[in-house]
């Protein structure tokens, strides 16, 4: 069995032993990389710096919460505004491997500007056991390059330390469970973030709208779970698929995208079977979707696949 | 303490075969299938698992070094998906692209009474695949152990020794009697 406090102890040891000097975790917020920190801080105490990058691909109000976050944990922390460039970056991108690979390389570039300006020779990611595996390699086929990994440039100058590698999410959970870490519950959000829930080019508008329907989604689906109507899924969000379909408003054709309903359940994202979800919360969410973003999303489909042969994520 | 390693041959599951032997408290590691038999006997083994991965047994006939682990072990060999495919086809089996490929979740029937590897599990099962091949003729030394609507062979056994091949994937969290298949492969290490 996986045991918590065992690993805490070991891992605070070897950590210490590994790094020499200051190192920058690459923070997002999540619960990989807040258990990361709160270890490696544990390790080497005050030569820690979180760098947050806001990659303008965030949920609704993430990135102001992460970095309250961040106040609150006490963690020397540097907080980057970088959107603009990553919507410049991913301008006339539409396949799913060249954005996560494009978005893996900026932020390692941004943590390079950091770790020369400050003097800091080692990158910390949160990087769990699926992120390395679908990233294939070797014999492994590459299912999809996740950020952390698969899209790391080969000329990477700081030194990678990934104490969660062996882990699954159910693991890191136990870990911050252990450590008392508030986002142990959290559900997982890619580091590519929006970019990846869009299918074809990430633009600032498309991503407004699915930022919108992933806020509508969490909510219903968190207030049907709070209600007793369903069980909260392992993860749940919204996708964009821009495929035009005719509608109907106030006797007016319309013709305008469709927004993916996406949730599953899963222990540790290697399997996972698509989430139930009631016919009246599917109902109220597919309602609020298409009232809010109005004509530019008139259709909602139900996404019921599970992994294999699907994955979580679309891209 | 049991010591079964994981010979890795490029599947998406073969680090879940490693967590599911350590989580039943198993001695194990996960040994690229390109090491020598001589070097894993450097380790005192009860047991090996053939993981699955990318290659395709239904078109080529190699997987690293499994034949010279098959060829020589007197412990247990768990075959699982693509290790299964390559221990029908290195004893005399075909093996052919699946008619009709199996991805998720799928019924295993099984189809002997009694077997100590599914000792525990029901005759009508929830199994989860993700498969593009099959062992389509049983090698002559092997019985078959179990089936799916699609695909003839599930589960098969060497006659005489400790040597298993499942088509599906008992090391996933949404396979019903994973754990228990686990559980009693790791008992045949130990006897």
């Amino acid at each position: 069995m996986f045991h918590a406090e065992r690993f805490i102890d070991k891992t605070i040891v070897s950590l210490q032993k590994e790094i020499k000097g200051k190192a920058l975790i690459a923070f997002s917020g999540g619960v990989d990389s807040s258990v990361c920190a709160a270890l490696i801080n544990k390790a080497i105490g005050k030569q820690l710096i979180a760098v947050h990058v806001d990659t303008g691909y965030m949920r609704k109000n993430e990135s102001k919460q992460v970095k309250q976050m961040m106040e609150d944990l006490g963690l020397n922390y540097r907080f980057i505004t970088a959107s603009k460039e990553y919507y410049q970056a991913l301008r006339g991108v539409e396949d799913p491997e060249k954005k996560r690979k494009i978005i893996g390389e900026k932020f390692i570039r941004i943590f390079e500007t950091v770790g020369r300006n400050e003097k800091i020779d080692y990158l910390v990611q949160g990087t769990i056991a699926p992120d390395w595996i679908e990233s294939g390699g070797g014999l492994r086929d590459t299912i999809k390059s996740h950020h952390n990994v698969g899209g790391l440039p080969k000329d990477m100058k700081l030194k990678l330390v990934e104490p969660l590698r062996d882990l699954y999410k159910d693991e890191v959970r136990k870990v911050a469970r252990a450590m008392k870490i508030q986002v142990s519950e959290r559900q997982p959000f890619p580091g590519p973030g929006l970019a990846i829930r869009i299918i074809g080019e990430a633009t600032p508008e498309r991503t407004r709208l699915v930022r919108e329907a992933c806020d509508i989604v969490e909510k219903e689906i968190e207030r049907a779970a709070e209600q007793g109507l369903m069980e909260l899924p392992w993860q749940y969000f919204a996708v964009l698929i821009p495929i035009k379909t005719v509608g109907v408003h106030g006797d007016k054709r319309a013709y305008g995208n469709t927004i993916a309903i996406r949730a599953v359940q899963s222990v540790d994202a290697m399997t996972c079977h698509y989430s139930t979800i009631p016919h009246d919360v599917l109902d109220r969410i597919s309602t609020k979707i298409t009232n809010t973003l109005q004509e530019k999303v008139n259709r909602i489909v139900y996404d019921v696949t599970n992994k294999p042969p699907g994955t979580v994520e679309w891209e | 303490m049991v010591r079964i390693n994981v010979i890795d041959n490029g599947g998406q599951w073969t680090h879940r075969e490693w967590r599911t032997l350590r989580d039943l408290e198993v001695e194990t590691r996960i040994v690229p299938n390109t090491t020598l038999l001589k070097e894993l006997l450097k380790e005192n083994l009860h047991g090996l698992v053939l993981s699955g991965g990318a290659p395709r047994i239904g078109l080529d006939g190699t997987l690293g070094n499994c034949a010279e682990y098959l060829d020589n072990a007197d412990f247990p060999i768990l075959g699982i998906c693509a290790g299964h495919q390559f221990m029908a086809r290195h004893f005399g089996g075909k093996v052919k692209p699946s008619k009709a490929p199996e991805f998720g979740q799928i019924e295993l029937t099984l189809c002997v009474e009694e077997d100590p590897l599914f000792t525990g599990v029901l005759k009508k099962s929830i199994v989860w695949e993700s498969h593009n091949d099959e062992v389509t003729t049983l090698p002559k030394d092997f019985m078959k152990l179990g089936e799916s609507e699609n695909c003839t062979i599930q589960a098969m056994r060497h006659k005489k020794k400790t040597f298993y091949g499942l088509q599906f994937h008992p090391e996933v969290e949404h396979t019903q009697f994973g754990e228990q298949i686990f559980k009693n492969f790791i008992q045949l290490c130990e006897e």
